[in-house]
């Protein structure tokens, strides 16, 4: 077991993964909007997901995040570092469950996770993989300072787009 | 402490980061087929992850099974219960090159009773791939016979076979 850090925002709160998401996290993936994700998922494969999601702390020492949001107390999302077997180099990843989309929190998560990332794990760049047609990640990219950098073909998920944070040193302050 | 489990030959300790290159490999192997695995590399990774992740999410897992005074796991036996299952599994696992000695067996016996007096369970299947013949042979061997009426678990990983042991509900 390891301590998985919590981070704070001014509406979220990112917190380790917990077997009390398993709900919200089965009606993400059985819903359309886990398309670009490889969903739909049944429960069993869910679990799979969010159990993977513990592992890949344990695994590397870094992971998602569950992101709470702060007034509710509500899982809304999972935001984080992401690097299983496979992947071409440590990506920020995003995933915001129905309904909460549309008010930044995406943003507002992945901002903190990759400041996590430069700050604290001392990351020198990071990348996002984002399927085509998932116009509202890819806005979430654009938001961040990302720029298309190629293409990367994940066995999942199929052919994405690769986009590049900009470097800490282009994100400070 | 690290809580482990004993048998004459074997330690049964939890499923551990370090145990990714041999259970990777196993959901590499076709030995896996029957399990869900002969997998590409990325996606036996992600298997491996989530059996971990069990661990993390419900306190326990499938235990890494060693022999006496050698860390290296050589399978995965022990209680599984994934969100979505519809009853208590014991499930096991052995890598290449374990099988023969009766170690699933011997490993299965001790995961079994420990999840009976330490998490109380009561009910206990084991869900088996029609045509697994040796998994059939173990349940048998460990008092489980067939039960054609039980819920199957709703999954990736094929039709299912239930084989309930004695002393639960029926």
């Amino acid at each position: 077991m390891i301590a998985i850090p919590t981070l704070t925002t001014d509406r979220l709160t990112l917190r380790a993964p917990h077997i009390d998401d398993f709900d919200a996290l089965a009606a993400f993936y059985a819903s359309p909007r886990a398309s670009f994700v490889g969903g739909p998922l049944t429960a069993e494969l869910s679990w799979r997901v969010l159990a993977q999601e513990a592992g890949h702390w344990l695994l590397r020492g870094f992971g998602r995040w569950v992101v709470e949001h702060r007034a509710s107390g509500a899982p809304i999302g999972i935001v984080g570092l992401w690097f299983p077997a496979g992947f071409p180099e440590h990506e920020l990843g995003w995933d915001l469950f129905e309904g909460h989309e549309g008010q930044g929190y995406a943003t507002e998560a992945a901002h903190a996770a990759r400041s996590y990332a430069y700050d604290m794990l001392g990351w020198t760049t990071l990348i996002s993989l984002v399927a085509d047609g998932n116009d509202a990640s890819t806005r979430v990219a654009r938001r961040l300072g990302a720029r298309p950098d190629g293409r990367f073909t994940y066995e999942r998920f199929g052919d994405m787009a690769v986009w590049r944070h900009p470097a800490p040193s282009e994100v400070a302050a | 402490m690290t809580q482990t489990l004993t048998t004459s030959r074997l330690t049964l300790r939890p499923l551990a980061p370090r145990d990714e290159d041999a259970a990777t490999a196993f959901y590499m192997s076709e030995r896996s087929a029957m399990t869900g695995g002969h997998l590409p590399r990325p996606a036996a990774w992600r298997a491996f992850a989530a059996m971990l992740g069990h661990w993390q999410m419900r306190g326990f897992g499938l235990w890494a099974v060693t022999r006496k005074g050698d860390d290296t796991a050589i399978g995965m036996v022990g209680p599984y219960f994934p969100a979505g299952w519809p009853e208590t599994e014991i499930g096991w696992v052995l890598f290449d090159g374990a099988e023969g000695h009766g170690y699933a067996f011997e490993a299965a016996q001790a995961a079994m009773a420990d999840a009976r007096t330490r998490l109380g369970w009561t009910d206990i299947v084991h869900y088996i791939r029609a045509g697994n013949d040796r998994s059939i042979r173990l349940a048998e061997r460990m008092g489980a016979r067939l039960d054609p009426d039980a819920p199957r678990p709703e999954g990736s990983s094929g039709p299912a076979l239930v084989y309930r042991q004695p002393g639960g509900a029926p």
